[in-house]
Protein backbone atom coordinates (compact mmCIF):
# COMPACT_ATOMS: atom_id res chain seq x y z
CA UNK A 1 0.00 0.00 0.00
CA UNK A 2 1.40 3.73 -1.20
CA UNK A 3 0.29 4.71 2.59
CA UNK A 4 1.67 2.45 4.47
CA UNK A 5 5.50 2.94 2.33
CA UNK A 6 5.09 6.71 2.77
CA UNK A 7 4.31 6.21 6.31
CA UNK A 8 7.70 4.70 7.16
CA UNK A 9 9.55 7.32 5.55
CA UNK A 10 7.60 9.86 6.49
CA UNK A 11 9.06 13.64 5.63
CA UNK A 12 11.80 13.56 8.58
CA UNK A 13 12.92 10.15 6.28
CA UNK A 14 13.37 12.14 3.48
CA UNK A 15 15.50 14.22 4.64
CA UNK A 16 17.75 11.82 6.32
CA UNK A 17 17.99 10.69 2.47
CA UNK A 18 18.36 13.58 1.03
CA UNK A 19 21.74 12.87 -1.53
CA UNK A 20 24.24 15.34 -0.31
CA UNK A 21 23.78 15.37 3.70
CA UNK A 22 25.06 18.09 5.67
CA UNK A 23 25.72 20.91 3.67
CA UNK A 24 22.72 20.46 1.33
CA UNK A 25 20.21 19.06 4.98
CA UNK A 26 17.61 21.47 3.70
CA UNK A 27 15.87 24.35 4.91
CA UNK A 28 14.06 22.67 7.01
CA UNK A 29 16.59 21.28 9.21
CA UNK A 30 18.68 24.32 9.37
CA UNK A 31 15.52 26.72 11.12
CA UNK A 32 14.75 23.52 13.54
CA UNK A 33 18.45 23.67 14.15
CA UNK A 34 18.88 27.38 14.86
CA UNK A 35 15.18 28.28 16.05
CA UNK A 36 14.21 25.64 18.89
CA UNK A 37 12.93 28.26 21.24
CA UNK A 38 10.05 30.23 18.73
CA UNK A 39 6.56 28.23 18.42
CA UNK A 40 5.94 27.47 15.13
CA UNK A 41 3.05 30.06 14.72
CA UNK A 42 2.28 32.95 16.61
CA UNK A 43 -0.60 35.33 16.50
CA UNK A 44 -0.71 37.96 18.87
CA UNK A 45 -4.01 39.82 19.08
CA UNK A 46 -4.64 39.95 15.17
CA UNK A 47 -7.07 42.02 13.47
CA UNK A 48 -7.55 41.33 9.56
CA UNK A 49 -9.90 43.90 8.41
CA UNK A 50 -9.90 43.81 4.03
CA UNK A 51 -10.00 47.00 2.24
CA UNK A 52 -14.27 45.97 1.32
CA UNK A 53 -14.29 46.59 4.73
CA UNK A 54 -15.10 42.94 5.71
CA UNK A 55 -13.68 42.24 8.90
CA UNK A 56 -12.46 38.47 9.05
CA UNK A 57 -10.15 37.91 12.26
CA UNK A 58 -11.02 39.63 15.11
CA UNK A 59 -8.22 40.07 17.98
CA UNK A 60 -7.05 36.73 17.67
CA UNK A 61 -3.97 35.15 19.81
CA UNK A 62 -3.45 31.75 19.61
CA UNK A 63 0.23 29.88 19.30
CA UNK A 64 1.06 26.37 17.37
CA UNK A 65 3.88 24.40 18.34
CA UNK A 66 6.14 22.56 16.76
CA UNK A 67 4.80 19.08 15.38
CA UNK A 68 1.37 19.78 16.21
CA UNK A 69 -1.19 18.89 14.41
CA UNK A 70 -4.12 21.55 14.08
CA UNK A 71 -7.51 21.68 12.30
CA UNK A 72 -8.84 25.37 12.02
CA UNK A 73 -12.55 24.47 11.87
CA UNK A 74 -15.90 26.84 11.30
CA UNK A 75 -18.84 28.04 9.08
CA UNK A 76 -17.20 29.00 5.31
CA UNK A 77 -16.36 33.03 5.76
CA UNK A 78 -15.48 33.08 9.05
CA UNK A 79 -11.70 33.47 8.50
CA UNK A 80 -10.26 30.28 8.27
CA UNK A 81 -7.95 30.92 4.97
CA UNK A 82 -7.29 34.23 5.81
CA UNK A 83 -5.62 32.70 9.10
CA UNK A 84 -3.54 30.68 6.58
CA UNK A 85 -2.98 33.68 4.22
CA UNK A 86 -1.61 35.81 7.23
CA UNK A 87 1.12 32.74 7.89
CA UNK A 88 2.25 32.51 4.22
CA UNK A 89 1.66 36.57 4.26
CA UNK A 90 -0.66 36.62 1.04
CA UNK A 91 -2.19 38.88 3.58
CA UNK A 92 -1.13 41.36 5.97
CA UNK A 93 -2.44 42.09 9.72
CA UNK A 94 -4.38 44.81 10.51
CA UNK A 95 -3.50 45.11 13.55
CA UNK A 96 -1.13 42.48 15.98
CA UNK A 97 1.58 40.53 15.03
CA UNK A 98 1.74 37.08 13.03
CA UNK A 99 4.77 35.33 13.63
CA UNK A 100 6.59 31.95 11.96
CA UNK A 101 9.37 30.62 14.25
CA UNK A 102 9.86 34.44 15.48
CA UNK A 103 9.74 35.92 12.08
CA UNK A 104 7.26 38.99 11.94
CA UNK A 105 5.95 37.90 9.00
CA UNK A 106 3.50 41.19 8.79
CA UNK A 107 6.46 43.46 8.83
CA UNK A 108 8.85 41.42 6.30
CA UNK A 109 9.61 43.18 3.30
CA UNK A 110 8.08 41.78 0.68
CA UNK A 111 11.67 40.68 -1.20
CA UNK A 112 11.78 38.43 1.65
CA UNK A 113 8.34 36.76 1.17
CA UNK A 114 9.72 34.38 -1.28
CA UNK A 115 11.89 32.82 1.25
CA UNK A 116 9.76 32.88 3.74
CA UNK A 117 7.07 30.44 1.50
CA UNK A 118 10.09 27.94 1.00
CA UNK A 119 9.91 26.92 4.32
CA UNK A 120 6.69 26.24 4.49
CA UNK A 121 4.25 24.68 2.39
CA UNK A 122 0.70 24.97 1.73
CA UNK A 123 -2.04 22.64 -0.35
CA UNK A 124 -5.10 24.30 -1.50
CA UNK A 125 -8.80 22.50 -2.45
CA UNK A 126 -8.55 23.32 -5.71
CA UNK A 127 -5.11 21.60 -6.15
CA UNK A 128 -3.46 24.59 -8.19
CA UNK A 129 -1.94 22.25 -10.75
CA UNK A 130 -0.12 23.22 -13.80
CA UNK A 131 -2.62 21.15 -16.20
CA UNK A 132 -0.12 21.22 -18.96
CA UNK A 133 2.67 19.55 -16.68
CA UNK A 134 3.19 15.98 -15.47
CA UNK A 135 2.54 15.10 -11.94
CA UNK A 136 6.88 14.94 -11.46
CA UNK A 137 7.04 18.17 -13.53
CA UNK A 138 4.53 19.72 -11.39
CA UNK A 139 6.39 19.23 -8.28
CA UNK A 140 10.02 19.37 -9.93
CA UNK A 141 8.55 22.94 -10.87
CA UNK A 142 8.31 24.34 -7.14
CA UNK A 143 12.57 23.78 -7.27
CA UNK A 144 13.27 24.70 -10.62
CA UNK A 145 11.49 28.68 -10.00
CA UNK A 146 13.46 28.90 -7.02
CA UNK A 147 16.60 28.30 -8.25
CA UNK A 148 17.48 24.52 -6.63
CA UNK A 149 20.97 23.29 -9.04
CA UNK A 150 19.44 20.88 -11.56
CA UNK A 151 21.72 17.86 -10.74
CA UNK A 152 19.41 17.35 -7.29
CA UNK A 153 15.86 18.19 -8.91
CA UNK A 154 14.91 14.60 -9.78
CA UNK A 155 16.08 12.96 -6.45
CA UNK A 156 14.09 15.09 -4.11
CA UNK A 157 11.31 14.76 -6.80
CA UNK A 158 11.12 11.05 -6.83
CA UNK A 159 11.59 11.36 -2.92
CA UNK A 160 7.98 13.50 -2.28
CA UNK A 161 6.12 11.46 -4.77
CA UNK A 162 7.49 8.12 -2.92
CA UNK A 163 5.99 9.98 0.39
CA UNK A 164 2.86 10.67 -1.08
CA UNK A 165 2.29 7.13 -2.95
CA UNK A 166 2.20 8.29 -6.19
CA UNK A 167 5.95 7.08 -7.74
CA UNK A 168 4.33 5.15 -10.25
CA UNK A 169 1.90 7.68 -11.60
CA UNK A 170 4.68 10.23 -12.13
CA UNK A 171 4.33 10.73 -15.76
CA UNK A 172 0.33 11.65 -15.99
CA UNK A 173 -0.79 14.41 -16.46
CA UNK A 174 -3.03 16.12 -13.85
CA UNK A 175 -6.47 15.75 -16.42
CA UNK A 176 -5.41 11.91 -16.22
CA UNK A 177 -5.32 11.60 -12.16
CA UNK A 178 -8.64 11.20 -9.98
CA UNK A 179 -9.27 13.97 -7.49
CA UNK A 180 -7.43 12.44 -4.71
CA UNK A 181 -4.25 11.51 -7.00
CA UNK A 182 -4.15 15.65 -8.08
CA UNK A 183 -4.36 16.39 -3.94
CA UNK A 184 -1.40 14.00 -3.54
CA UNK A 185 0.85 15.38 -6.20
CA UNK A 186 -0.13 18.99 -4.53
CA UNK A 187 0.53 17.77 -1.67
CA UNK A 188 4.19 16.16 -2.92
CA UNK A 189 5.31 19.98 -4.60
CA UNK A 190 4.38 21.75 -1.32
CA UNK A 191 6.88 19.02 0.59
CA UNK A 192 9.45 19.06 -1.77
CA UNK A 193 11.22 22.22 -0.33
CA UNK A 194 11.11 20.16 3.38
CA UNK A 195 9.41 22.99 4.62
CA UNK A 196 8.71 22.24 9.08
CA UNK A 197 5.72 23.83 8.18
CA UNK A 198 2.40 22.22 6.08
CA UNK A 199 -0.65 24.38 5.63
CA UNK A 200 -3.66 23.30 4.06
CA UNK A 201 -7.04 25.03 3.11
CA UNK A 202 -10.07 22.76 3.01
CA UNK A 203 -7.81 19.95 1.65
CA UNK A 204 -10.59 17.58 1.30
CA UNK A 205 -13.01 19.98 -0.25
CA UNK A 206 -13.33 18.47 -3.46
CA UNK A 207 -12.93 14.77 -2.57
CA UNK A 208 -15.77 12.24 -1.52
CA UNK A 209 -15.30 10.53 2.27
CA UNK A 210 -13.28 7.82 1.36
CA UNK A 211 -10.47 9.74 -0.67
CA UNK A 212 -10.84 12.61 2.12
CA UNK A 213 -9.80 10.17 4.90
CA UNK A 214 -6.89 9.13 2.81
CA UNK A 215 -5.38 12.62 2.15
CA UNK A 216 -6.35 13.29 5.84
CA UNK A 217 -4.15 9.90 6.90
CA UNK A 218 -1.49 11.60 4.83
CA UNK A 219 -1.54 14.88 5.98
CA UNK A 220 -1.16 13.05 9.67
CA UNK A 221 1.66 10.82 8.53
CA UNK A 222 3.55 13.47 7.23
CA UNK A 223 3.00 15.31 10.76
CA UNK A 224 4.45 12.43 12.91
CA UNK A 225 7.74 12.56 10.62
CA UNK A 226 7.99 16.11 12.13
CA UNK A 227 6.15 18.37 9.90
CA UNK A 228 4.00 21.09 11.46
CA UNK A 229 0.44 20.86 9.87
CA UNK A 230 -2.50 23.06 10.22
CA UNK A 231 -5.48 22.38 8.20
CA UNK A 232 -8.44 24.22 7.93
CA UNK A 233 -11.66 22.42 7.43
CA UNK A 234 -15.39 21.88 7.70
CA UNK A 235 -15.59 18.19 7.65
CA UNK A 236 -16.99 16.92 10.85
CA UNK A 237 -16.16 13.19 10.23
CA UNK A 238 -12.71 13.63 10.03
CA UNK A 239 -12.28 15.81 12.65
CA UNK A 240 -13.91 14.10 15.04
CA UNK A 241 -12.44 10.58 14.22
CA UNK A 242 -8.55 11.93 14.31
CA UNK A 243 -9.23 13.96 17.78
CA UNK A 244 -6.51 15.87 17.42
CA UNK A 245 -6.05 20.12 18.61
CA UNK A 246 -9.10 21.92 17.12
CA UNK A 247 -9.09 25.67 16.91
CA UNK A 248 -12.67 26.83 16.07
CA UNK A 249 -12.96 30.16 14.96
CA UNK A 250 -16.54 32.11 14.16
CA UNK A 251 -16.70 35.44 12.93
CA UNK A 252 -13.58 36.60 12.84
CA UNK A 253 -12.85 34.98 16.60
CA UNK A 254 -11.19 31.73 18.22
CA UNK A 255 -14.45 30.66 19.80
CA UNK A 256 -13.00 27.10 21.41
CA UNK A 257 -9.19 25.30 21.46
CA UNK A 258 -8.82 22.33 22.35
CA UNK A 259 -6.45 19.54 22.49
CA UNK A 260 -8.33 15.83 21.43
CA UNK A 261 -11.19 18.36 20.14
CA UNK A 262 -14.40 17.28 18.11
CA UNK A 263 -15.89 19.73 15.72
CA UNK A 264 -18.64 20.61 17.39
CA UNK A 265 -17.22 20.79 21.25
CA UNK A 266 -18.29 19.25 24.32
CA UNK A 267 -16.34 16.70 24.25
CA UNK B 1 17.85 33.02 5.13
CA UNK B 2 19.48 29.27 4.94
CA UNK B 3 20.16 28.79 1.33
CA UNK B 4 21.84 25.75 0.65
CA UNK B 5 24.39 24.27 -1.85
CA UNK B 6 26.79 28.06 -1.30
CA UNK B 7 29.58 25.48 -3.08
CA UNK B 8 30.71 27.38 -6.74
CA UNK B 9 29.86 24.83 -8.66
CA UNK B 10 26.33 24.48 -7.46
CA UNK B 11 26.06 28.17 -7.10
CA UNK B 12 27.41 27.97 -11.32
CA UNK B 13 24.82 25.33 -12.18
CA UNK B 14 22.17 26.78 -10.14
CA UNK B 15 22.57 29.88 -12.27
CA UNK B 16 22.88 28.05 -15.51
CA UNK B 17 19.34 26.25 -14.67
CA UNK B 18 17.95 29.58 -14.56
CA UNK B 19 19.33 31.19 -17.07
CA UNK B 20 18.31 28.33 -19.40
CA UNK B 21 14.90 28.28 -18.25
CA UNK B 22 14.52 32.29 -18.85
CA UNK B 23 15.82 31.85 -22.36
CA UNK B 24 13.38 28.60 -23.08
CA UNK B 25 10.28 30.55 -21.25
CA UNK B 26 11.09 33.66 -22.89
CA UNK B 27 11.39 32.29 -26.59
CA UNK B 28 8.25 30.11 -26.01
CA UNK B 29 6.46 33.33 -25.37
CA UNK B 30 7.90 35.34 -28.17
CA UNK B 31 6.73 32.58 -30.40
CA UNK B 32 3.15 31.75 -28.76
CA UNK B 33 2.21 34.91 -29.15
CA UNK B 34 2.51 34.56 -33.47
CA UNK B 35 1.04 37.92 -34.55
CA UNK B 36 1.09 39.97 -31.78
CA UNK B 37 4.31 39.78 -31.49
CA UNK B 38 5.29 40.04 -35.39
CA UNK B 39 3.05 43.19 -34.85
CA UNK B 40 5.33 44.04 -31.76
CA UNK B 41 8.59 43.74 -34.32
CA UNK B 42 7.28 46.11 -36.82
CA UNK B 43 6.11 48.75 -34.64
CA UNK B 44 9.87 48.05 -33.22
CA UNK B 45 11.45 47.91 -36.59
CA UNK B 46 9.42 51.24 -37.72
CA UNK B 47 10.69 53.22 -34.61
CA UNK B 48 14.20 52.40 -34.73
CA UNK B 49 14.17 52.82 -38.82
CA UNK B 50 13.03 56.62 -38.11
CA UNK B 51 16.04 56.39 -35.30
CA UNK B 52 18.26 55.14 -38.07
CA UNK B 53 17.64 56.80 -40.82
CA UNK B 54 18.02 59.88 -39.08
CA UNK B 55 21.51 58.56 -37.04
CA UNK B 56 22.59 57.66 -40.67
CA UNK B 57 21.71 61.02 -42.51
CA UNK B 58 22.77 63.36 -39.79
CA UNK B 59 25.85 61.41 -40.31
CA UNK B 60 26.00 61.60 -43.56
CA UNK B 61 25.86 65.76 -43.83
CA UNK B 62 28.37 65.78 -40.27
CA UNK B 63 30.93 63.71 -42.70
CA UNK B 64 30.36 65.97 -45.48
CA UNK B 65 30.88 69.37 -43.05
CA UNK B 66 33.62 68.08 -41.57
CA UNK B 67 35.25 67.15 -44.86
CA UNK B 68 34.48 70.34 -46.06
CA UNK B 69 36.23 72.35 -42.69
CA UNK B 70 38.80 70.62 -43.11
CA UNK B 71 39.56 72.63 -46.42
CA UNK B 72 41.57 75.89 -44.86
CA UNK B 73 40.91 77.25 -47.80
CA UNK B 74 39.51 80.80 -50.08
CA UNK B 75 38.62 80.77 -53.03
CA UNK B 76 38.97 84.08 -54.79
CA UNK B 77 37.15 84.18 -58.09
CA UNK B 78 38.48 86.71 -60.55
CA UNK B 79 36.96 89.01 -62.84
CA UNK B 80 36.54 87.90 -66.47
CA UNK B 81 38.97 89.41 -69.31
CA UNK B 82 41.91 90.50 -66.56
CA UNK B 83 45.15 91.30 -67.89
CA UNK B 84 48.06 89.05 -67.12
CA UNK B 85 49.77 92.17 -65.01
CA UNK B 86 46.67 92.32 -63.14
CA UNK B 87 46.92 88.58 -62.54
CA UNK B 88 50.16 89.29 -61.17
CA UNK B 89 48.95 92.05 -58.72
CA UNK B 90 46.32 90.13 -57.19
CA UNK B 91 49.01 87.31 -56.71
CA UNK B 92 50.92 89.76 -54.81
CA UNK B 93 48.26 91.78 -52.79
CA UNK B 94 47.20 88.02 -51.40
CA UNK B 95 50.02 86.67 -50.96
CA UNK B 96 51.20 89.83 -48.18
CA UNK B 97 47.73 88.86 -46.01
CA UNK B 98 48.64 87.34 -42.74
CA UNK B 99 48.51 83.40 -42.01
CA UNK B 100 48.27 82.87 -45.92
CA UNK B 101 50.85 79.76 -46.97
CA UNK B 102 50.01 79.14 -50.58
CA UNK B 103 48.40 80.25 -53.39
CA UNK B 104 47.54 78.25 -56.13
CA UNK B 105 46.26 80.36 -60.08
CA UNK B 106 43.69 78.15 -61.44
CA UNK B 107 42.88 79.60 -65.43
CA UNK B 108 39.35 79.83 -66.48
CA UNK B 109 40.42 76.48 -68.97
CA UNK B 110 41.68 74.61 -65.76
CA UNK B 111 38.57 75.70 -64.06
CA UNK B 112 36.55 73.88 -66.65
CA UNK B 113 38.90 70.77 -66.91
CA UNK B 114 38.59 70.40 -62.69
CA UNK B 115 34.66 70.65 -62.92
CA UNK B 116 35.03 67.83 -66.09
CA UNK B 117 37.17 65.75 -63.67
CA UNK B 118 34.72 66.03 -60.95
CA UNK B 119 31.64 64.92 -62.77
CA UNK B 120 33.42 61.90 -63.80
CA UNK B 121 34.34 62.44 -67.30
CA UNK B 122 30.71 61.60 -68.50
CA UNK B 123 29.89 64.55 -71.39
CA UNK B 124 32.81 66.64 -73.01
CA UNK B 125 31.89 70.38 -71.74
CA UNK B 126 33.43 72.11 -74.06
CA UNK B 127 31.35 70.98 -76.63
CA UNK B 128 28.00 71.61 -75.28
CA UNK B 129 28.86 75.35 -74.18
CA UNK B 130 30.01 78.25 -76.59
CA UNK B 131 31.96 79.70 -74.33
CA UNK B 132 33.98 78.71 -70.84
CA UNK B 133 31.78 80.22 -67.69
CA UNK B 134 33.81 79.51 -65.04
CA UNK B 135 35.65 82.26 -64.03
CA UNK B 136 40.04 82.19 -63.16
CA UNK B 137 40.31 82.04 -59.27
CA UNK B 138 43.17 81.88 -56.80
CA UNK B 139 42.72 78.91 -54.42
CA UNK B 140 44.32 80.44 -50.88
CA UNK B 141 45.66 78.31 -48.55
CA UNK B 142 45.46 79.65 -44.73
CA UNK B 143 47.00 78.12 -41.67
CA UNK B 144 44.35 78.12 -39.30
CA UNK B 145 40.66 77.86 -39.47
CA UNK B 146 39.69 81.44 -37.96
CA UNK B 147 41.10 83.50 -40.22
CA UNK B 148 39.07 82.40 -42.75
CA UNK B 149 36.63 84.96 -42.63
CA UNK B 150 39.45 88.02 -42.28
CA UNK B 151 41.09 86.56 -45.52
CA UNK B 152 37.68 86.69 -47.09
CA UNK B 153 36.40 89.83 -46.62
CA UNK B 154 40.14 91.06 -47.45
CA UNK B 155 40.43 89.67 -50.59
CA UNK B 156 36.86 90.99 -51.42
CA UNK B 157 37.91 94.24 -51.63
CA UNK B 158 40.39 93.75 -54.25
CA UNK B 159 38.57 95.78 -57.30
CA UNK B 160 39.72 92.59 -59.86
CA UNK B 161 37.62 90.23 -57.40
CA UNK B 162 34.45 88.97 -58.45
CA UNK B 163 33.46 86.82 -55.60
CA UNK B 164 34.95 85.02 -52.36
CA UNK B 165 33.81 81.99 -51.26
CA UNK B 166 35.19 80.12 -48.05
CA UNK B 167 34.39 76.58 -46.28
CA UNK B 168 33.01 77.93 -42.92
CA UNK B 169 30.51 78.95 -44.71
CA UNK B 170 29.41 75.53 -46.14
CA UNK B 171 29.94 74.38 -42.77
CA UNK B 172 28.10 76.01 -41.19
CA UNK B 173 24.91 75.41 -43.31
CA UNK B 174 25.89 71.82 -43.08
CA UNK B 175 25.98 71.70 -39.33
CA UNK B 176 22.26 73.28 -39.19
CA UNK B 177 21.47 70.64 -41.73
CA UNK B 178 22.66 68.23 -39.18
CA UNK B 179 21.17 69.36 -36.46
CA UNK B 180 17.82 69.55 -37.69
CA UNK B 181 17.99 65.94 -39.12
CA UNK B 182 18.74 64.85 -35.46
CA UNK B 183 16.20 66.84 -34.14
CA UNK B 184 13.83 65.58 -36.49
CA UNK B 185 14.89 62.05 -36.07
CA UNK B 186 14.68 62.09 -32.32
CA UNK B 187 10.88 63.54 -32.13
CA UNK B 188 9.36 61.60 -34.60
CA UNK B 189 12.12 58.34 -33.21
CA UNK B 190 10.48 59.34 -29.09
CA UNK B 191 7.00 59.47 -30.66
CA UNK B 192 6.98 56.16 -32.45
CA UNK B 193 8.72 54.76 -29.19
CA UNK B 194 5.90 55.29 -27.09
CA UNK B 195 3.68 53.53 -29.37
CA UNK B 196 6.06 50.57 -29.63
CA UNK B 197 6.05 50.69 -25.87
CA UNK B 198 2.50 50.36 -25.37
CA UNK B 199 2.37 47.18 -28.27
CA UNK B 200 5.66 45.10 -26.78
CA UNK B 201 3.52 45.95 -23.42
CA UNK B 202 0.63 44.92 -24.71
CA UNK B 203 1.91 41.87 -26.35
CA UNK B 204 3.75 40.83 -23.13
CA UNK B 205 0.79 41.27 -21.38
CA UNK B 206 -1.10 38.56 -23.05
CA UNK B 207 2.03 36.05 -21.89
CA UNK B 208 1.72 37.08 -18.54
CA UNK B 209 -2.38 36.30 -18.57
CA UNK B 210 -1.72 33.09 -20.64
CA UNK B 211 0.77 32.07 -17.60
CA UNK B 212 -1.04 33.66 -14.46
CA UNK B 213 -1.98 30.13 -13.28
CA UNK B 214 2.12 29.49 -13.52
CA UNK B 215 2.70 32.91 -11.82
CA UNK B 216 0.49 32.04 -8.67
CA UNK B 217 2.33 29.20 -8.61
CA UNK B 218 5.39 30.69 -8.23
CA UNK B 219 4.79 33.17 -6.07
CA UNK B 220 3.77 30.43 -3.79
CA UNK B 221 6.25 27.96 -3.83
CA UNK B 222 8.68 31.20 -3.16
CA UNK B 223 10.08 32.27 -6.56
CA UNK B 224 11.34 35.73 -5.96
CA UNK B 225 9.59 38.82 -8.25
CA UNK B 226 12.85 38.79 -10.30
CA UNK B 227 12.65 35.35 -11.13
CA UNK B 228 9.20 35.89 -12.20
CA UNK B 229 10.25 38.68 -13.94
CA UNK B 230 12.97 37.34 -16.26
CA UNK B 231 11.48 35.43 -19.03
CA UNK B 232 9.04 38.12 -19.55
CA UNK B 233 12.36 40.23 -19.96
CA UNK B 234 14.27 37.99 -22.32
CA UNK B 235 10.74 37.84 -24.65
CA UNK B 236 10.72 41.64 -24.40
CA UNK B 237 14.57 41.99 -25.17
CA UNK B 238 13.82 39.38 -28.07
CA UNK B 239 11.30 41.08 -29.69
CA UNK B 240 13.11 44.60 -29.61
CA UNK B 241 16.65 42.94 -30.92
CA UNK B 242 14.03 41.20 -33.71
CA UNK B 243 12.51 44.50 -34.57
CA UNK B 244 16.42 46.08 -34.56
CA UNK B 245 17.85 43.72 -36.64
CA UNK B 246 15.07 44.11 -39.74
CA UNK B 247 15.64 48.08 -39.19
CA UNK B 248 19.68 47.42 -39.55
CA UNK B 249 18.92 45.75 -42.71
CA UNK B 250 16.62 47.81 -43.93
CA UNK B 251 18.64 50.98 -43.38
CA UNK B 252 22.31 49.85 -44.17
CA UNK B 253 20.36 48.36 -47.63
CA UNK B 254 18.95 51.73 -48.18
CA UNK B 255 22.41 53.36 -47.45
CA UNK B 256 24.35 51.16 -49.73
CA UNK B 257 21.67 52.32 -52.51
CA UNK B 258 22.14 55.91 -52.05
CA UNK B 259 26.07 55.77 -52.12
CA UNK B 260 25.74 53.57 -55.05
CA UNK B 261 23.47 55.90 -57.24
CA UNK B 262 26.00 59.08 -55.68
CA UNK B 263 28.84 57.29 -57.40
CA UNK B 264 27.48 57.52 -60.83
CA UNK B 265 26.01 61.08 -60.61
CA UNK B 266 28.06 63.09 -57.46
CA UNK B 267 31.18 61.17 -57.59
CA UNK B 268 33.18 64.81 -55.65
CA UNK B 269 30.56 64.37 -52.65
CA UNK B 270 32.89 62.89 -49.57
CA UNK B 271 30.11 60.09 -48.19
CA UNK B 272 30.91 57.81 -45.43
CA UNK B 273 31.36 54.34 -46.41
CA UNK B 274 28.91 52.16 -46.14
CA UNK B 275 30.95 49.76 -43.55
CA UNK B 276 31.64 52.48 -41.57
CA UNK B 277 28.26 53.43 -41.50
CA UNK B 278 27.30 49.56 -40.68
CA UNK B 279 29.56 49.61 -37.59
CA UNK B 280 28.37 52.66 -36.18
CA UNK B 281 24.72 51.97 -36.71
CA UNK B 282 23.94 48.93 -35.60
CA UNK B 283 24.88 48.27 -32.37
CA UNK B 284 23.18 51.36 -31.48
CA UNK B 285 19.87 50.18 -33.02
CA UNK B 286 20.08 47.15 -31.45
CA UNK B 287 20.65 48.53 -27.97
CA UNK B 288 17.81 50.71 -28.26
CA UNK B 289 15.32 47.89 -29.65
CA UNK B 290 16.23 45.75 -26.69
CA UNK B 291 16.21 49.01 -23.94
CA UNK B 292 12.43 49.09 -26.23
CA UNK B 293 11.59 45.62 -25.35
CA UNK B 294 12.76 45.48 -21.99
CA UNK B 295 10.88 48.38 -20.83
CA UNK B 296 7.85 47.24 -22.61
CA UNK B 297 8.14 44.04 -20.52
CA UNK B 298 8.82 45.43 -17.58
CA UNK B 299 5.46 48.16 -17.99
CA UNK B 300 3.31 44.74 -19.11
CA UNK B 301 4.54 42.36 -15.37
CA UNK B 302 4.72 45.71 -13.16
CA UNK B 303 0.88 45.07 -11.68
CA UNK B 304 1.79 41.30 -10.96
CA UNK B 305 4.47 41.42 -9.01
CA UNK B 306 2.93 43.24 -5.97
CA UNK B 307 2.62 40.40 -3.79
Amino acid sequence: MPLETGGDRGAGGVEQRGGAPAAAGGVADQVRRAAPAFPMVEFDRVTKAYPTGVVALRDVTLRIEPQEFVFVVGPTGTGKSTLLKLIYREEAPTSGRVLVRGQDVGRMPIRQVPFLRRQLGVVFQDFRLLPRKTARENVAFALEVTGTPPALVDGRVREVLDVVGLAARADALPGELSAGEQQRVSIARALVHRPPLLLADEPTGNLDPDTSWEIVQLLSQINRAGTTVVVTTHDKTIVDILRRRVIAIDGGAVVRDEQRGLYAGGA
Amino acid sequence: MAREGARPERARSRRAGALRYFLAQGWQGFTRNGLMSLAAVVITMVTLLALGGALVVAGAVGHVARYVEQQVQVVVYLRDGLAPAAVETVRARLGRLPGVTGLEYVSKDEALARFQQSLGGHAELRDLLSRNPLPASFVVTVDRPDRLRGIAADASHLPQVEDVSYSAQTVQRLLAVTRAVRLFGAALGGALALVALVIIASTIRVTVFARRAEIEVMRLVGATAWFIRWPFIVEGAITGACGAAAAVLLVLAAYALVVHGAQGTLPFLPLPAPEQVALDVSWKLVVWGIVLGVAGSLLAVRRYLHV
